[in-house]
């Protein structure tokens, strides 16, 4: 169970579920189509290597 | 006494794996004796090398605050779950490299690779990526770049940031060639990879119209699209009409793939880049864990030998000899420099305690380990003339099947036109005769595995075109991101010249600095369609020898930070691997340069083109490629030569020795842990 739990730890941190969640939370919005247009727009470019 | 005994239990099992391996002489082996004998050596690497490198070396402290703690922002800087960091430095290492350059390597048999990839990996890439990712730690995140410049000095840091350009200039082109390459004359795959781009439309409009922040949501119902578009393929590829528009030629995909690279730099990330990202992210996690399980329920027989002939450099893949080609071919699954951009980028940031920088670091850097050894084999269970058939370009084994197929069973790899027909119709293809750049024979590999476990032969074509996507999405994924980050870069350099310039949202500025990025790839993407010798003979090695020099400078960096910390008795640990890689790279360049085999020398082959009356351009490129290796070998020196005097001067006491490291700060994270 708790490896499950890990798991769908490590998929939100990878999907970036997580930092949408913390965007929310540190400017105070709640989840929907503006605060997800404004955490995209703030959102980097994550190198990816070869 | 019982631990006693477990390990040295895993030592010999090890031991009798790489017995097994190296000692069976004309006969052909399980591929699980490559899994336990990688396996137990990682094993053992972890738990004794890490360690030590761990306690000796970087003295980690799990009380020492980390950035993550100190500078906790909610957007870069998160403490975050060790596993968590795991995955996702996973996620952002595991790329097309360990996939394609063991496929290639394999031309020399699976024992070279195999070996480079287990002793690479635990003493040479785990380490860089540890140490670094280490360092940057204990520098609030710093990138390599400016740790370069601050422990080392200003020619330094300029080095390593043209390093960091030409790698991802290099990277980028020879990435699009595989990608060309793989989709040649194949409408089935190219329908599906073409589809992948309305696909990502879809979810980058479904993400933030419909769902918004439901990524893994979002990234599921576009891989159920991808499987409907490999399913749709097979109908697209028979129909005489649209089979048509999806059946192009190598300089027809490279302009494709050329405006696509263009179109996702500059379109809005959101749309494009974003949901391509998240899509090839989870097909990629899904492959990698099928084809272990693949590997492990079919336990395939190796069909290559263990040494092949062409070890003495006269391989039709590419040429040159198992030393020092085999080490640069395969960078990516043993030490790939690439790792070191991202173990000081964002995952410093997220490490919560010092000591998960061991198995993040070292660990993430096994795993990619392993998914190259399952890429040979990949490439090993195929018969040796099917191999050869695959990976051989038209220059050398000859353009029309049957001539083919003559000269590579005269290679003593028979093979038949015949044979090679069946199999690409079994896989859907027109033709698998020179598909060189590793990605089709990885995908011929991966297929057979997976019908011998999951669906037998009448799935094949299906598994092939699904390992053909799954190698070309994250291939392009890297493309595009790649650009983009080229883009970022020369704009921040370009914004010291004229400011609007450096402002990433000003459109001018986008646009021209993504036709500037894509261009510059472009053109060797250009220069390998056109060159007779496949491309990749050029290309690969000019990647590789980029990659491994970029190690090169990473652990440069490395050692002089353990000099001036006064641990210099155990330097050894980056000193060794810096010198065996300067020592490959520096030979594998200067024989790409100055060799007079027109196959392996650039000027060689300039010289033999001009001699015979060809190609102007053909000349101009193969003097190109000499100079860019000269150029990265002459940075690579004055590093080494700055290092060095930054080493003397430390140990000898003429200069104090002080390191940017950030001052001890107790960890409250810590503390509340007790």
């Amino acid at each position: 169970m708790k490896a499950l739990r890990v798991l769908h730890a490590i998929l939100r941190e990878i999907f970036e579920e997580s930092a949408y969640e913390r965007f929310c939370m540190r400017e105070g919005v709640l989840r929907g189509r503006e605060s997800y247009a404004a955490f995209l727009r703030q959102r980097r470019v994550r190198v990816k290597c070869c | 006494m019982r631990r006693l005994l477990l390990w040295i239990g895993i030592s010999v099992f090890g031991a009798f794996g790489f017995g097994s391996m190296a000692l069976h002489r004309g006969e052909q082996i399980n591929a699980l004796w490559l899994v336990i004998a990688a396996l137990c050596t990682y094993a053992v690497g972890y738990r004794f090398y890490s360690k030590f490198v761990a306690a000796k070396v970087l003295a980690l402290e799990a009380k020492r605050a980390t950035p993550a703690e100190r500078l906790e922002d909610g957007r870069d800087f998160v403490p975050t779950n060790k596993w968590v960091v795991f995955g996702h430095h996973f996620a952002a290492i595991a790329g097309p490299g360990p996939l394609v350059g063991p496929v290639l390597a394999a031309q020399f048999g699976y024992l070279p690779g195999t070996l480079w990839i287990l002793v690479g990996s635990v003493f040479g890439g785990c380490v860089q990526d540890f140490v670094i990712l280490l360092f940057s730690v204990r520098r609030d995140g710093k990138s390599l770049t400016e740790m370069a410049k601050q422990e080392i000095g200003h020619v330094a840091g300029l080095v390593a940031y043209a390093s960091v350009i030409a790698i991802l200039v290099i990277l980028l082109a020879v990435c699009a060639l595989v990608v060309v390459n793989a989709l040649k004359q194949s409408p089935w795959g190219t329908f599906t990879i073409a589809m992948t781009i309305p696909i990502a439309f879809l979810m980058g409009v479904y993400l933030r119209r419909l769902r918004p922040g439901r990524v893994v949501e979002t990234s599921a119902l576009g891989f159920i699209l991808v499987l409907a578009a490999i399913w749709g393929g097979q109908w697209v590829s028979l129909h005489p009409a649209v089979g048509n528009y999806f059946t192009l030629g190598a300089p027809g995909l490279a302009m494709a793939i050329i405006l696509y690279g263009f179109a996702a730099s500059a379109l809005p990330v959101w749309l494009l880049l974003a949901p391509r990202d998240y899509l090839s992210t989870f097909v990629k996690l899904g492959t990698i864990g099928l084809l272990a399980f693949g590997i492990v329920l079919m336990h395939p027989t190796l069909r290559m030998p263990g040494f092949t002939k062409f070890i003495d450099g006269t391989g039709p893949v590419f040429a040159g000899k198992v030393f020092p080609f085999a080490f640069i071919t395969i960078a990516c699954g043993a030490i790939s420099g690439f790792h070191s951009l991202i173990s000081s980028g964002t995952t410093p940031k997220l490490i919560r305690r010092e000591t998960d920088a061991r198995m993040v670091g070292y660990g993430a850097m096994l795993c990619e380990s392993m998914v190259a050894i399952m890429a040979t084999v990949a490439a090993c269970v195929l018969e040796p003339g099917t191999y050869f058939a695959i990976n051989s370009p038209a220059g050398v084994a000859g353009a029309v099947p049957e001539k083919a197929a003559t000269t590579i069973s005269s290679w003593g790899f028979p093979v038949t036109a015949e044979a090679m027909h069946r199999l690409a119709q079994n896989v859907g293809e027109i033709t698998l005769f020179n598909r060189t750049g590793g990605a089709p024979a990885f995908a011929v590999g991966m297929a057979h595995i997976f019908s011998g476990s999951l669906g037998g032969q009448t799935l094949m074509a299906l598994w092939y075109h699904f390992a053909l996507m799954f190698e070309a999405l994250f291939i392009l994924t890297v493309l595009d991101a790649g650009t983009r980050v080229g883009r970022f870069m020369l704009q921040d350099a370009l914004g010291h010249v004229w400011k609007p310039m450096g402002r990433t949202g000003w459109y001018p500025s986008a646009l021209a600095t993504s036709a500037i990025v894509v261009a510059a790839w472009g053109y060797f993407l250009w220069q390998g369609v056109r060159d007779p010798l496949g491309g990749i003979n050029s290309l690969w090695p000019l990647f590789g020898i980029s990659n491994q020099l970029l190690a090169a400078v990473a652990l440069c960096v490395a050692t002089t930070i353990i000099i001036k910390k006064h641990r210099a008795r155990y330097a050894l640990v980056t000193l060794a691997p810096l010198v065996w890689l300067v020592g490959v790279t520096f030979t594998a360049s200067w024989h790409k340069i100055f060799d007079p085999d027109p196959r392996i020398g650039f000027l060689a082959q300039a010289q033999q083109i001009a001699a015979a009356g060809g190609n102007a351009r053909l000349v101009f490129n193969n003097r190109l490629d000499a100079v860019v290796s000269a150029i990265l070998v002459v940075m690579v020196s004055l590093l080494l030569i700055e290092s060095m005097r930054q080493w003397m001067a430390a140990l000898s006491g003429r200069k104090p020795s002080s390191t940017t490291e950030t001052p001890f700060v107790v960890s409250r994270l810590a503390e509340e842990r007790g």
